[in-house]
C-alpha cells in the first residue's frame, strides 16, 4: 500500500510536486500527466531516491526516503536508458537478485527472464539490445525479487507497438498477481489501455484521480474549438449559431472558428447541418487536442467533482 | 564489501577508454627507465632513479591513475544515471562507498605500483638499498589516499575531475613549493615520507621532506574525513527526475 500524504517537494524556488495526497493497492495505476509535470520526481519520491520537502510518502506505513531496507519491497524501473552496457541481460539481472538477497539466484533470473521474453538474447551484452529490449531487460532487473510494488517511469518509450502490447499484458498479468503497480506516461491512449486507475498529475499539482473512464469522460464534455473549412463558410456559420450545441461563432481572415459546448453533441450535429444547408465540408479541425490543453481544463476546475 | 558491485565496478573501471592512456602513462615511466639504462646509466643510479620515482611515478602518475579511476568508481554511474541500479537495493550505503573505494583503490595501485616498481629495478639496475621497494609500496599507500579523496570529491561535487585536478597541480604541485607549510596537507608529500620510511633508502639519494609522524596522522585523518564524506554524501544522495 502506498500512501502519499500532502506531499510537496520544491528544488529551491521551484516547486516540483505541490502538496498531493494519494494512496494505492493492488492493480495497475496509471500516473498521466504532460512532460515536465512532476510526474518523475513523483515516483522518484515513492521509490525512496528524493525526500518530500513537506509531507509524508510511505509504503506499507514506512517513509520510503533514508531506508535501504524499503527496497527488498520495491522495484523500479527507471526512465533513463543507461545501463551495464557490458553485462549480458543474465548477467545483468542476476546480478540485481544478489543485490537483492535473492536466494537461488539463477532460478530468480530465469523466471524474470522468461516473464519478459528475453531468453533468446539472454546472453548477448545489453549494448547491442534494441530499446524495446533494453526497457525488458531493466523490467526483468527490478521484479527478479519478487516486490510487491513494481513502479516504472515510462516503460513504453521507445517501444514498437508489438512490444508495448507485450508490456502492457505482462504488468496486467503481474496485477493480478495482486501487485501494486505505478507507471508513469504522457501519453493518454497508454493508461487508458493499461490502467485501471489514474492519477492526472499537472504543474505539480493532483489534477484528477480516479476511474479512468469518469476522467475520460471529464476530459471530453468539456468546451472545445474547432475551425471548419467549407464550400461557404459563411453560410455554415450562420447556420450553426442558430444550434443549441454551438456556443459560438468566429469568422476571422476566412477562417471559421466554432465552439461548442461539448464534443459529443456538436460531432452528432455537424453533419446533419450541412446536408441540410447544401454545404460541402473539406474540413473539421479540433484546435485545442493537445494533451496539454486537455490537462490545463482539468486544473482550471473543470475536473472538481 | 559487496562482490556484486566489486565485480561490476570493476569492469565498467577498466572497460573504459581511458585506462588506456593510464596505461601509456605507466609504459612511459618504464620506458624513460629503460632509455636511461641503456644509454648506460650515469655517475649516481640510486639518486636518479628517486628524482626519477618522485617526480614523474609519484607526482604524476598516481595522482593521474587515481584522479580517473576514484572520480569514475561512482561518479559515472551518477552521470549516465546507472546508479539507480546499486541504490535501489537493499545494501547499507557504507558498505556501497567502501566497495568502491577499495576497488578504486586496487585498480589505482595496480596500475600505478607496477610502473613503478619496474622502473625502478630497470633504472637502479635492483631493488637500490630499499628506494624501490619504499616507492612502490608508499604509492599503494598514495592510491589508496587519493582514491578516498576522489572518491568522496565526487559525491560533492558533479566536477570531481576538475577540482581533482586543480588539487593536484595548483595545492600539490605548485604551492608546495612556494609555501613548505602546504605539504603537511599533500598526499605526494605524505606518500614520499612513507617511501623513506619503508624503504629506508641512503640519504644522499633520497630525503623526504615531510617527517612520518604528521604524514601518518594527517594521511590517515584526510583517509577517514574521506570515507564518512562520502557515506554521509550517499546517504542523503538524491535521484532527480526528467524535469529537475
Amino acid at each position: 500500500m502506498i500512501e502519499v500524504t500532502n506531499a510537496s517537494r520544491w528544488y529551491g524556488n521551484v516547486v516540483a510536486v505541490n502538496d498531493m495526497t494519494f494512496s494505492l493497492g493492488a492493480g495497475v495505476t496509471g500516473l498521466l500527466g504532460p512532460n515536465g509535470a512532476g510526474k518523475s520526481t513523483m515516483l522518484h519520491m515513492i521509490a525512496g531516491f528524493l525526500g518530500p520537502s513537506a509531507g509524508t510518502v510511505t509504503i506499507d506505513g514506512r517513509p520510503t526516503h533514508g531506508d535501504p531496507e524499503v527496497y527488498r519491497g520495491i522495484g523500479m524501473v527507471p526512465e533513463r536508458e543507461a545501463v551495464y552496457a557490458f553485462l549480458s541481460a543474465r548477467q545483468f539481472v542476476a546480478a540485481n537478485a544478489r543485490l537483492q538477497g535473492v536466494a537461488e539466484v539463477e532460478a530468480a533470473t530465469q523466471r524474470a527472464i522468461a516473464a519478459v521474453e528475453l531468453q533468446d538474447a539472454q546472453d548477448r551484452a545489453i549494448g547491442t539490445y534494441s530499446k524495446g529490449m533494453r526497457q525488458r531487460a531493466k523490467v526483468a532487473a527490478a521484479l527478479v525479487h519478487d516486490p510487491p510494488v513494481l513502479l516504472l517511469d515510462e516503460p513504453f518509450n521507445g517501444m514498437d507497438p508489438r512490444q508495448r502490447l507485450h508490456m502492457m499484458a505482462l504488468l496486467r498479468r503481474m496485477a493480478a498477481d495482486g501487485r501494486t503497480i505505478l507507471f508513469s506516461s504522457h501519453i493518454l491512449e497508454e493508461v487508458e489501455r493499461l490502467a485501471e486507475r489514474v492519477l492526472v498529475i499537472v504543474a505539480g499539482r493532483l489534477a484528477a484521480s480516479g476511474n479512468f473512464r469518469e476522467i475520460r469522460r471529464l476530459m471530453t464534455d468539456r468546451p472545445h474549438t474547432f475551425t471548419v473549412r467549407s464550400s461557404d463558410d459563411r453560410r455554415l456559420a450562420a447556420a450553426l449559431v442558430a444550434e443549441p450545441a454551438v456556443s459560438g461563432v468566429a469568422l476571422d481572415d476566412g477562417l471559421l472558428t466554432i465552439r461548442a459546448a461539448d464534443f459529443g453533441t456538436f460531432a452528432r450535429i455537424v453533419p446533419g447541418v450541412a446536408r441540410r444547408t447544401a454545404i460541402t465540408l473539406y474540413e473539421l479541425l479540433p484546435t485545442d487536442e493537445s494533451l496539454e490543453s486537455v490537462f490545463s481544463y482539468l486544473v482550471a476546475g473543470g475536473a472538481r467533482r | 564489501m559487496n562482490g556484486t558491485i566489486a565485480g561490476i565496478t570493476f569492469r565498467q573501471l577498466l572497460g573504459r577508454r581511458r585506462v588506456l592512456l593510464l596505461l601509456v602513462l605507466g609504459a612511459v615511466l618504464v620506458l624513460v627507465a629503460l632509455a636511461y639504462r641503456l644509454a648506460g646509466g650515469g655517475d649516481d643510479d640510486l639518486r636518479w632513479t628517486a628524482g626519477l620515482l618522485e617526480n614523474f611515478g609519484i607526482a604524476t602518475l598516481m595522482p593521474l591513475v587515481a584522479l580517473v579511476l576514484g572520480t569514475g568508481a561512482i561518479g559515472a554511474e551518477i552521470e549516465d544515471g546507472t546508479i539507480v541500479y546499486i541504490l535501489a537495493k537493499p545494501i547499507s550505503r557504507s558498505v556501497i562507498v567502501a566497495t568502491k573505494l577499495a576497488v578504486a583503490a586496487l585498480a589505482a595501485a595496480a596500475l600505478t605500483c607496477g610502473p613503478i616498481l619496474l622502473a625502478g629495478i630497470i633504472a637502479a639496475g635492483g631493488m637500490g638499498n630499499g628506494l624501490v621497494l619504499g616507492f612502490t609500496l608508499a604509492a599503494a599507500i598514495g592510491s589508496l589516499l587519493y582514491a578516498a579523496l576522489f572518491v568522496a570529491l565526487s559525491l560533492v561535487t558533479g566536477r570531481a575531475l576538475v577540482f581533482g585536478l586543480f588539487y593536484v597541480l595548483l595545492w600539490e604541485g605548485f604551492l608546495s613549493g612556494l609555501f613548505a607549510g602546504t605539504r603537511t596537507f599533500s598526499i605526494r608529500q605524505h606518500t614520499l615520507a612513507f617511501a623513506e620510511a619503508i624503504g629506508h633508502p641512503p640519504t644522499d639519494a633520497f630525503d623526504a621532506s615531510l617527517d612520518l609522524v604528521p604524514a601518518v596522522v594527517i594521511g590517515g585523518a584526510l583517509l577517514v574525513i574521506s570515507v564518512v564524506v562520502a557515506i554521509r554524501r550517499l546517504r542523503a544522495f538524491e535521484l532527480r527526475g526528467e524535469a529537475a
